[in-house]
């Protein structure tokens, strides 16, 4: 074969294998993966630190997943390991393979946006844009992602994410003003509608409770479990409590280890391990 | 009176007397301009404004509003995306190098930055020209601008760099939509200190510009007159009259600037958490 040939051949062969390639978006999923995500030896490392060791998870698609555990077990590093939001820290390293709806997406052909489009996030701190209004935050994602056609589609979805989030009637008539006018709690229900704007398959939520009063911690956990129809929640956790509340499968990390998984009934009720007795007791950190 | 009181009170007469030996020269400075200047502008009026030397300040004023608008197109860009490039990839090699050069181009005497574009282009071509002054007064705006627009970017809190990339953005549209937005008015105030700097430096302009033209602009390519320039040769003449037109020309100078300042802080407003 001669090398022009060669060449042509190659180039072919890699278009149809472009043609080929599953995406990330819908119909690309295996129809028959059991699980939303799941890792398998999954190692992280901050620069020479390891935080996470040999993880192994398996989140059932539609249920509420809680990650529980100390501060400093690696909890939001692990969340931020599913939607690649890890990768933002220049020196961590990730090991192992990460599986959305069965394709790994730290395989060297994903982009990192595209699964971010999959995989929604809400943080610890209620952090909605302070520059754009209540309306933006939850447009901008949809907006710049081509998920809407015109203004009364993108409006529609404002509506409909706004009241995913239990906050349409407390701002319909305020869309407009600064998102930071809103008090602690409607502010995280306006990320959560941010994060859910997009339509996403996984919903990632870290501590989303931890700096919010009672009141707005029970709204947002009921809110939760809701979601659970529409997406997967994957829930960080310090508390036991609020673990139980609301998940409906458990993980206990320890020191970047899971220590104990399962059915959450089963986790509190049978625990196997003598630290996830301690941890779910109160005794432990 | 106890010893404690007594020393916290010397103290406290310390600092306020200190503050005010060095707000004094300032004042005294500002004061004088508007007193001299003032009488300068009363007389001259419009014809101070539009007209020619030695009697007005017409060629020197549209030709630093020239200088400006080109210091502007050829150095913000410049400063801005170098900014980004040191905030969004601090660990790469161009992104270190971006931002070691940048802060050291603040230590270059502009004297210098002036005498270089002297051989970089004003020999080259001949003769003085706008696009020379311009390219110095860029090189000395650079830094200024670059290290607004990087703290401005870089004091954006993690948890919205985090959001923002967690709703699939790029990084070009994170930073045109969330972070340009949330540091708005950090990266306006750079761009203004900029523009302050290039109304107001006199020595990158002494080797580039020619100056001291009765004529208006006259192309990219020609000699242009400045204000400070003007007012350095005019102080140093030896009649009244050219004094009067530098003290006037230094008034219209500071009012610019004030005027800029008030109104685009006032237009950005700032972000709050």
């Amino acid at each position: 074969m001669s090398i022009a040939s060669l060449r042509r051949y190659l180039s072919l062969a890699s278009s149809i294998s472009r043609l080929v390639k599953p995406s990330l978006g819908g119909n690309g999923y295996a129809a028959s993966s059991t699980y939303a995500l799941q890792t398998v030896g999954l190692n992280v490392y901050y620069g020479g630190r390891k935080i996470l060791d040999n993880v192994n998870l398996a989140v059932p698609r539609n249920t509420v997943f809680a990650i529980m555990g100390p501060s400093g077990s690696g909890k939001s590093t692990l969340l931020r390991v599913f939607n690649r939001l890890v990768e933002l820290a220049p020196n961590a390293r990730v090991e192992g393979r990460v599986l959305l709806f069965g394709r790994n997406i730290y395989d060297p052909s994903v982009d990192p946006m595209e699964v971010r489009r999959q995989v929604g996030m809400v943080f610890q701190n209620p952090n909605p844009f302070p520059h754009l209004s209540i309306y933006d935050n939850v447009a901008l994602g949809p907006r710049l992602n081509g998920l809407a056609r015109n203004g009364e589609e993108l409006d529609r979805l404002v509506e409909w994410a706004l009241r995913k989030a239990a906050l349409w009637d407390e701002v319909r008539d305020r869309l407009h003003e600064p998102a930071t006018r809103l008090s602690g709690g409607q502010q995280q229900r306006l990320c959560i509608a941010r994060a859910i704007a997009l339509k996403p398959r996984v919903l990632l939520m870290d501590e989303p409770t931890a700096n919010l009063d009672p009141e707005s911690s029970r709204r947002i956990e009921q809110l939760i479990v809701e979601l659970r129809d529409d997406v997967t929640v994957v829930v960080v956790t310090h508390s036991p409590g609020q673990a139980a509340r609301i998940s409906d499968h458990v993980a206990f990390l320890f020191s970047g280890r899971i220590v104990e998984v399962g059915p959450t009934r089963e986790v509190f009720t049978r625990p196997r391990s003598e630290l996830t007795e301690r941890f779910i007791t109160g005794a432990l950190g | 009176m106890d010893g404690r009181r007594l020393l916290d009170k010397l103290f406290k007469a310390t600092v306020v007397a200190l503050s005010v030996a060095v707000l004094l020269p300032l004042f005294h400075i500002v004061g004088t301009i508007i007193y001299e200047g003032g009488r300068t502008l009363l007389e001259g009026g419009l014809g101070f404004l539009a007209g020619p030397p030695p009697l007005g300040i017409g060629p020197a004023l549209a030709g630093s509003a020239v200088l400006v608008v080109l210091t502007t197109l050829l150095g913000v860009p410049v400063a801005f995306l170098t900014a980004v490039l040191a905030v969004e990839y601090p660990e790469s090699l161009v992104g270190r190098a971006a931002k070691l050069l940048s802060k050291s181009f603040v230590e270059i005497p502009t004297i210098l930055v002036g005498v270089l574009m002297y051989t970089l282009i004003v020999v080259p071509m001949g003769s003085f020209s706008a696009l020379a002054g311009a390219s110095a007064l860029a090189v000395v705006i650079l830094p200024y601008v670059y290290t607004y627009v990087e703290e401005a970017l870089s004091s954006i809190p993690r948890t919205y760099r985090e959001a923002a990339f967690s709703l699939g953005l790029t990084r070009a549209k994170a930073l045109v939509h969330v972070f340009m937005g949330i540091a708005r008015r950090g990266i306006a105030t750079g761009i203004l200190i900029g523009v302050a700097k290039a109304a107001g430096e006199t020595a990158p302009l002494l080797f580039t510009i020619g100056g001291g033209t009765q004529t208006y602009f006259r192309g990219l390519g020609a000699p242009i007159d400045a204000v400070p320039l003007l007012i350095y040769q005019y102080v140093q003449m030896p009649s009244e009259a050219y004094h009067r037109t530098a003290w006037g020309a230094a008034l219209v100078l500071t009012l610019l600037y004030l005027a800029v300042f008030v109104a685009v802080r006032r237009a950005v407003k700032e972000v709050k958490y």
